[in-house]
This record gives C-alpha cells, structure tokens and sequence, in this order.
C-alpha cells in the first residue's frame, strides 16, 4: 500500500455537514414517517401496578369495536421473549416476556397489543380491554431488594441480586494501613436516562413467499438488533432485514431490542399485514429503557499531602424489572467499578459491586454510562480530600492526576489508559474560563449578599474500547469491531456502506470527510450508507463513542485498497509504475509530470465498462470492504477538563449555570465543528442530571415523572453559552490517532456543578453535597443544613 | 365528519376529517407533509410548531376542524427548489442541527421571530425559543443560527 504524498484536505477542517439539507427542508425520513401499502396500527395495553399476578385479560369490547382487527395477549406471544445473559459467574437470568403473562413487573410493561385501521382506533381498542391485577407488595429500593428475606422477583432465583462482583489489588490492606487519612462518602445519583426528542417506534412487515421480516426501528444498532430479533423470532438472520432510517437522537435509550419490535413483527406475522407502532410520550417515560440510578460508597485512603494511596468503592445499581438485550443488566456495575480510580495515579483499589432488579422500568445504556455517576464519586471526594487537607482543589488534583510519563497507565481495575493530557487540560481551561476573573467576580458578589459558586473537573472518557474491553464485560456478543465497504461506481461516484449508524452525530460527514481525502474526491462525490442490514456489512452500529475511530479507520483502510486499484488501472493508461501515479483532486497523474493524467471518473469507467482495457489481473471491481478494532482493543482514552460558576437562589434553592467552560483532548479531531456541537450537546444533557432530571415514584411503584411538565430538561434559558478548546494528543493505537468523545460531555457536569454549588452555600456553612440531581427543594435543604452546620467563610 | 378549507403552504386544500382528528396528524398522516415532528403530544416540546395566520401554534394541540379558513405554513414552505430560507441557511452554516427532529420546529418559530423584523440579543433569542426543546445541540449553536438568521436576512417578505 502506497501512502498518498498530499496532506488532507477535508479531515480537521470545519466541514459543513452533508446530512443538513434534508433535515432542513423536512425532506428527512423518520420511522414515524414511513406508510406502506395496507399498514395497520398498533398501540400496547401497559400495566398499571407494578408488581402483581395477571389474572385476565378480557379483549372482548376492544375487538368490538369498529376498526379493531386483532387484539394479541402474552399466551400468544408465550413461545417468544427477550432475554440476554451475561457471562457473569453467579449471573441471575430474567426473560422478559413480550407481552406479559401471568405476572406483570413494573408499571409500563406490556400487556396487551391492539391492531386497528388507525391509532385512533387502536387507542379507543386499548380503552376497551379489561386488565385484572392481583398487586403484589412491590421492590423499590436497594435496600427492598437485597433484604435477607426479600422475595424474589423472578421464579427460581436466590435474592434480586442479578450478580455480585468483587475485585481487590494485591497489597490493598497494606496502602490503607499506611495511609494517615480516611474519608468515606455516600453518593445517590437520580435514576433518569436519555429522552430524545423522537420516541421510539417501528414499522414491520412479514413477506409470506420468502419467509423475511422487514422492520424499520428506531435504533442506533442495526444489526445488533438483527442479532436479538433473530432469538426472540426464532429464525435465521438472514430471514430479517432491519432498517433504521433517520433517528431524532438515541443516545443510549435507542440502542436496545424492545419488546414492541419483537410483537410488531410476530403480529405483521400473523395478520399479514405492515404493522405500525409510534410510542407516545408517556410510553417512553415508563417503557423505554431508564438509566443512571446508582448509589456509591466511596473511601478514600490519602497521607497529608493530599496524594491518594488507595481507593475503596462499593456499588449499586437499581437495574429495574429485566435483563436488556444486548447489554446485560450488570454493564453499568461492571463499568463503574472499572473507571472510579478515574483519572488519579491509585495503585491500590477495592471495589464491590450490586446490580439488583426492583419493579422498575428496565434500565439500559445512557450516554457516558456509569461514567457519569463514576466522576461525581471520585471527584466529590477529591473536593473533600482538598477540603480536608486546607487544599486548593486544582493543586490537589495536580498531585494525584496521572501525567505524560505514566502513560501508557494500568489502572487498579485492569483498564489501560493510552494517553492523555489532563494537568495541561486543567491548566487550559483555568485559563479559558479566566479563573482568577471569576474569584474576583464570586468575592465581589458575596459581598452583595449573592450565592455563587465555582466548580472544577478533569476526568478521562473512555472512547472506541473493542473486544478487548467489551470481552471483560460480560455482555454476550462482543461489540469489536465495525466495518465499511467503499464501492466506486461507474460514475465516479463513492458509496460507503457503514455498519454504524449517524443519529446526529454527523458520522454521515466525518465518514465522508475520512473518504474523499483517501480517494482524492470531493465531499459531493461521496455517499454515507448506513441503517439497513441488506445494505451495509456486519457490525454492531453506534454507541460507546467509537463510531468515527472504529468506523473511520475501516473506511480508511477500504478506501486504501481502492485507491490502489485505481493507481494500479491508471498507471496502465498512463504507462507509469503505479508508485509513480498520485491520486488527488479528481484525477491521477505521473509524479512530476501533472499533464500525464486521468480523471478518476474516467478510470471507474474503464474499470466497469472496458474491462479490455485493464492491466493482467485486475478484476472489474472497485470494492473493498474491512473491518476495524483499534488493537489492542482497550480503548482511547480522551480526557478533558469542566469549570463552571453557578448561582444558587437562596429563597428559592434555583440554581443557574452563568459560565461554563471546556477543554477537550479527543486527539486529532476530524470536523472541530462537529466535536464542539457534540461537547456542548453532552454539556446540557449533564445539566438535565445535575439539576433537572429524575424519574420519581410513590410507594407503590407508580410513576410520577410521565410527562415533561413533571420531568425537566432543559431548555434554551437553563443553559448557557459555552467556552470550548482544545488540546489534541494522539493515540498510539487508532488510524489516523483519532480518540472519541461523543460521551464526554454529559459525563462530569454533575460532579463540576455540585462542587459549584457546594462552593456556592459554603459562606452559609459546610455541607457536602453528594445527591443528584440538586432540584430547587434538595439545595433548600442543603442550605437548610449548612446553616444549622454554620462554620461558613 | 367534517369539511374543511384551508391554505396550506400557498395551497387550498378541502378535506374531509374527522372531528378528533390533530392538526399534526392531519399535516403528517393526511397531506403527507412529514416534515412537520411530533414529539410529546402534549404541546411541551415544541418539534410540531406550525405557522396558523403566521402565529406559531403546536399542531399536536390544534384539532385539524380548527383550522378551517386559516392559512397554515409548516417547514415544507421555506426551502423554494433547490435554495434553503435564509433561516435554513443559517442553521446550516452554524451547525444549528444534530438529529434534525426539533429542527423544523425551531425553524417555525425563528420564522415567526424574524418576521417581527427587530434586532435580538442572545438572551432575547433564548427566551423565545424556550419553548423549543432540543436534547442534541446544547442549544448554543441554535443561538448562532438564531442570531445569524435575524442580522443576515431571516425576515423573509411573510
């Protein structure tokens, strides 16, 4: 393979982005927009208590009514269900049924599912059908849970624990016994997730003649969801084509194999007809996966100095009712205990973990996954060690973050972090956010009387982790790896096929971008493909921030196999060596002699068209198609640092973020454009679970956040303008040494905001603020507490 | 059942609709006009904002008979051929867009704030558009389009 002499010309500029123009002009297609031919409707009877027997379902007055053509109940559906096991020793086991049988176990799932002529109907039918609930006393709590004498949740399980896991380092007791200071917090995180403004949906379709389902979804994962219609149907993959077209955000909630995917298509089935279904609101609230609900034990063991010798966590995760495919319900436990050391030199770690199931909405993947909870531990408790120790909280981090020499990094829990700039990405955005600007700001509004704050953060993001990482967490298909076909056509033109999909995040430009400058084209000639399992190769799709490392490396590498092909035929025509052609802008021509040339579509046509035209033993075909791993599939670790100044209101506990800043080490960016829109867009979901964001229950299991009047997120005034730069240290392992960061942003927010707004109330007294999200009455409290502490500056 | 009249995007169109019938259904699911997002249903989000006699409403809370007489504009009626509104270009140029769901509510609304035909800071832009969610952008480079469409010609001849 030749390396090509010109330097890029689209990868790291601001390139404006090829997806726009349809979304603009409302030209997009999105599942909720898809009609077809004979299409009937579909809306779910969900339960309404949360815990309880299912004693009848009586669907006679639903099917009575004018329009109603079937109305399905779980003994229909009893040979199906989604179930995904991890490999965790002592793993616990729970299928969800597709519609619910003889027990229903959170509020939202299931029950039954009425087709009609149209959703109106169809709402009308769901009206109609009588649910007979025997309620059973419901879990809630951790503490429900795992009581001894709890009753389990599932038939034939030990407790509701779905596994328990333990990791230790080797001279663990010994760092503690050495260390001169222990300082122990308990931390709660609100259980809320990641709400795209598009809820779910899907429309499937059953061919009778050659046995295929076709369903388009709503999914950020194509083929994986391929892969999980295949068990729940029981069929062959190649009997289902999965089609997700355009998708209005997923950030996690969408990478999940639904129970109403897998009825839209058993009953396509048996009526033979497409069957639509479009989630309303309140059915993404209580039936579209929940996150982020973790509660944390963390002990820091530190000598005088401030440096932290050794680091002790204990972790639960309130994983709900089931097992989601094709996560597992122990991938938040797994990934918490794994990145609490965090971004700090700690040699010595202990962690326990708990994912337990309550009867609550099933809980999935939410952007940043556990890292979000995993940053408020740890950096809450490096605020205290400062505190402790008469610190100031960005010379505390200084001595314990890890620096250029550590890398590459073991940490405690077995990750390998490869490189990083933390100390500098601190130092950068203490200068971005004009830090001493802002004390002076803060001093000058105390002495108004005003409640303001500053809160500080570096932390690291693991991005693009591949097999390596995904085979040590116990999920049952190891996402490690995506691949990329380019074809060129005979017009020049270059189709990419990816296995991942673009939801926002401009991959549909990035992955052009990485294309055109490998073949010499412009961005106009080149084509994103992704969405459709017949259409693009086997992969997993987008999520974990991997898609442009793991995607843009493969394309990169089948973009290089054509490319050779295309000096290989155009060296032919030119008479030249094929190391003496160069390809760029369109053409390819003889080293040194420019007016030796041909135009790349002229080549493509030879290739096709006059295939007497090529040299011996080049096959008519302008193809490749490569995966892409990232060895040694560990990850690329991003770091970057957050600081922010908040107000706190103290008549009404309101706080409002005034200043927030951010520097970002994603290594060499492709579009900054791009990564800034996706920083920023992380920042304000961060912001929804630092002050906003939570799903509440009463004491019965009911719901209480089911609309967004009673569940917030926030909006154009909650947020404010951002300051972005920055940094960009390559990593070792990934083409081009392109890191992720589609995470980053809404994993520290919390963490950054909470040590503001402790800053904020501590002239009142001292408090340590270890709760999200900080609503309105928690920061009353909390100013209720620090007053009665008193001991304020 | 009920006839209606409406203008719809410079059209008249005559229905038939049913008395229950949303306007939001009625733009998607009867005239085919899909660019028009529903994304709650209950008039928080913002993604199904339609122009009614040139005042920003959410079709999801409008019954379709409601409308019979008015005019109705929906994203379908920015873009002539192949030339984006200025306020498409905008969002365009700042990077106004991730997913694209919210976006044609949010171009409705900048519509019906640049045809007030005044200068906005970026707080007034905020508080306008409040009412808009979006869970992709952040919402800062919105501002920049926002405020990029109103200074550079947003305000079309509506």
């Amino acid at each position: 393979m030749m390396d090509d002499v010109r330097s890029p010309r689209l990868v790291g500029a601001r390139v404006l982005r090829v997806e726009d123009r349809r979304l603009l002009t409302g030209s997009g297609r999105f599942v909720a927009d898809i009609a077809l031919d004979r299409m009937l409707a579909a809306k779910f009877v969900r339960a309404d208590v949360a815990h309880g027997n299912l004693t009848g379902v009586d669907v006679s007055a639903g099917l009575s009514i004018d329009g109603v053509l079937a109305v399905f109940v779980g003994s229909d559906f009893a040979d199906h269900e989604v179930r995904c096991v991890s490999s965790y020793e002592g793993f616990q086991s729970s299928g969800q049924p597709i519609l619910a049988v003889d027990r229903v176990r959170f509020v939202g799932e299931a029950i039954a599912m009425v087709v009609a002529d149209d959703e109106y109907v169809a709402e009308d039918g769901c009206d109609a059908v009588i649910v007979d609930i025997e309620a059973l006393t419901p879990i809630l709590s951790r503490a429900q849970a795992l009581a001894d004498d709890a009753e389990p949740l599932h038939a034939g399980w030990v407790g509701n624990a779905y596994a328990r896991r333990a990791l230790r380092t080797p001279r663990f007791d010994q760092a503690v016994a050495n260390a001169a200071h222990h300082l122990t917090l308990q931390l709660t995180n609100g259980r809320h997730t990641g709400i795209p403004i598009e809820t779910r949906g899907c429309v499937a379709e059953y061919d009778r003649g050659s046995g295929v389902f076709r369903l388009f979804t709503t999914t950020q994962i194509p083929h994986l969801i391929r892969a999980g219609l295949s068990l729940a149907l029981g069929v062959p993959e190649s009997n289902i084509q999965v089609v997700s077209p355009d998708v209005g955000g997923g950030f996690g909630v969408k990478a999940q194999l639904y129970v109403e995917d897998v009825a839209c298509c058993l009953a396509a089935r048996a009526l033979g007809r497409p069957i639509k279904w479009v989630e309303d609101r309140r059915e993404h609230f209580i039936a579209s996966h929940h996150s982020r609900e973790h509660y944390h034990s963390v002990t820091a063991h530190f000598d005088d100095d401030g440096v932290v010798q050794a680091l002790e966590a204990d972790v639960a995760v309130d994983m709900g009712a089931y097992s989601v495919f094709p996560w597992t319900a122990t991938m938040d436990n797994g990934m918490a205990m794994g990145i609490l050391p965090g971004p700090y030199r700690i040699h010595h770690y202990a962690a326990t973990g708990t994912p337990y199931c309550t009867n609550k909405t099933p809980y999935g993947a939410y952007r940043g996954v556990a890292r979000p909870a995993a940053c408020f531990s740890i950096e809450r408790l490096i605020d205290q060690i400062a505190r402790h120790r008469g610190l100031d909280r960005v010379e505390v981090r200084r001595r314990n973050l890890l620096q250029g020499s550590d890398y590459p990094w073991h940490s405690p829990s077995g990750l390998v972090y490869d490189s990083g700039s933390l100390i500098e990405s601190m130092d950068k955005v203490v200068e971005l956010a004009d830090y001493d600007g802002l004390l002076v700001d803060q001093a000058r509004g105390r002495a108004e009387g005003r409640l303001l704050g500053i809160g500080l953060v570096a932390f690291t993001e693991q991005t693009a982790h591949s097999t390596q990482e995904f085979k040590l967490r116990g999920v049952p298909i190891v996402f490690g790896y995506e691949t990329v076909r380019v074809r060129m056509d005979a017009s020049g033109q270059a189709v990419v096929a990816a296995s991942i999909h673009d939801h926002g995040q401009g991959l549909e430009t990035t992955l052009a971008q990485i294309t055109a400058d490998r073949l010499g084209l412009a961005i106009e000639d080149v084509h994103v493909q992704y969405g459709d399992t017949d259409r693009v190769a086997y992969g997993s799709g987008t999520f974990a921030s991997r898609s442009a490392v793991l995607a843009g490396g493969a394309a990169t590498k089948a973009a290089d196999v054509v490319a050779d092909v295309l000096r290989e035929v155009a060296a032919h025509c030119l008479e030249a060596s094929p190391e003496d052609v160069v390809l760029d802008a369109g053409k390819l021509w003889v080293r040194g002699t420019p007016s030796r040339s041909i135009e790349v579509k002229e080549v493509c046509r030879l290739v096709y068209q006059r295939p007497e035209r090529l040299p011996d033993g080049v096959e008519p075909m302008l193809e490749a198609t490569r995966t892409y791993d990232a060895a040694p599939g560990t990850g690329a670790y991003t770091n970057a640092a957050h600081l922010a100044m908040v107000e706190v209101d103290q008549q009404t506990g309101k706080s409002q973020v005034l200043t927030y800043a951010v520097v970002e080490d994603c290594g060499p960016m492709i579009n900054p454009m791009i990564v800034e829109g996706q920083i920023f867009g992380g920042i304000a979901q961060g912001i929804g679970t630092a002050l906003f964001e939570e799903f509440l229950y009463d004491d019965d299991g009911q719901p209480l956040s089911t609309t967004f009047a009673d569940y917030l997120i926030p909006t154009m005034t909650d947020v404010p303008d951002f300051r972005v730069a920055h940094l960009q240290t390559p990593s070792p392992h990934t083409i081009g040494g392109i890191k992720g960061m589609g995470e980053g942003g809404a994993i520290p927010p919390g963490a950054v905001i909470a040590a503001a707004i402790e800053d904020a109330i501590s002239p009142l007294g001292h408090v340590v603020i270890t709760r999200l999200p900080l609503t309105p009455e928690r920061v009353l409290e909390y100013i209720d507490a620090a007053k009665n502490q008193g001991g304020g500056r | 059942m009920r006839e209606i009249n409406v203008v719809i995007n410079g059209s008249d169109v005559r229905a038939t609709v049913s008395d229950r019938l949303l306007l939001s259904d009625f733009i998607r699911d009867d005239q085919r006009l899909t660019g028009t997002h529903v994304g709650c249903e209950h008039g928080y989000c913002g993604s199904c904002t339609v122009l009614l006699d040139g005042a920003s409403v959410r079709s999801c809370l409008t019954l379709a008979v409601q409308t019979d007489g008015h005019v109705i504009e929906t994203v379908e009626s920015l873009a002539v051929g192949a030339d984006l509104h200025p306020i498409q270009e905008a969002f365009r140029l700042n990077h106004g867009l991730q997913c694209g769901f919210c976006t044609p509510g949010l171009l409705m609304t900048t519509l019906e704030l640049a045809r007030e035909n005044r200068e906005c800071s970026r707080e007034e832009i905020r508080e306008r558009l409040a009412g808009n969610l979006c869970r992709c952008t952040g919402y800062h480079h919105i501002v920049d389009a926002v405020e990029a469409a109103l200074r550079t010609g947003g305000r079309d001849d509506g």
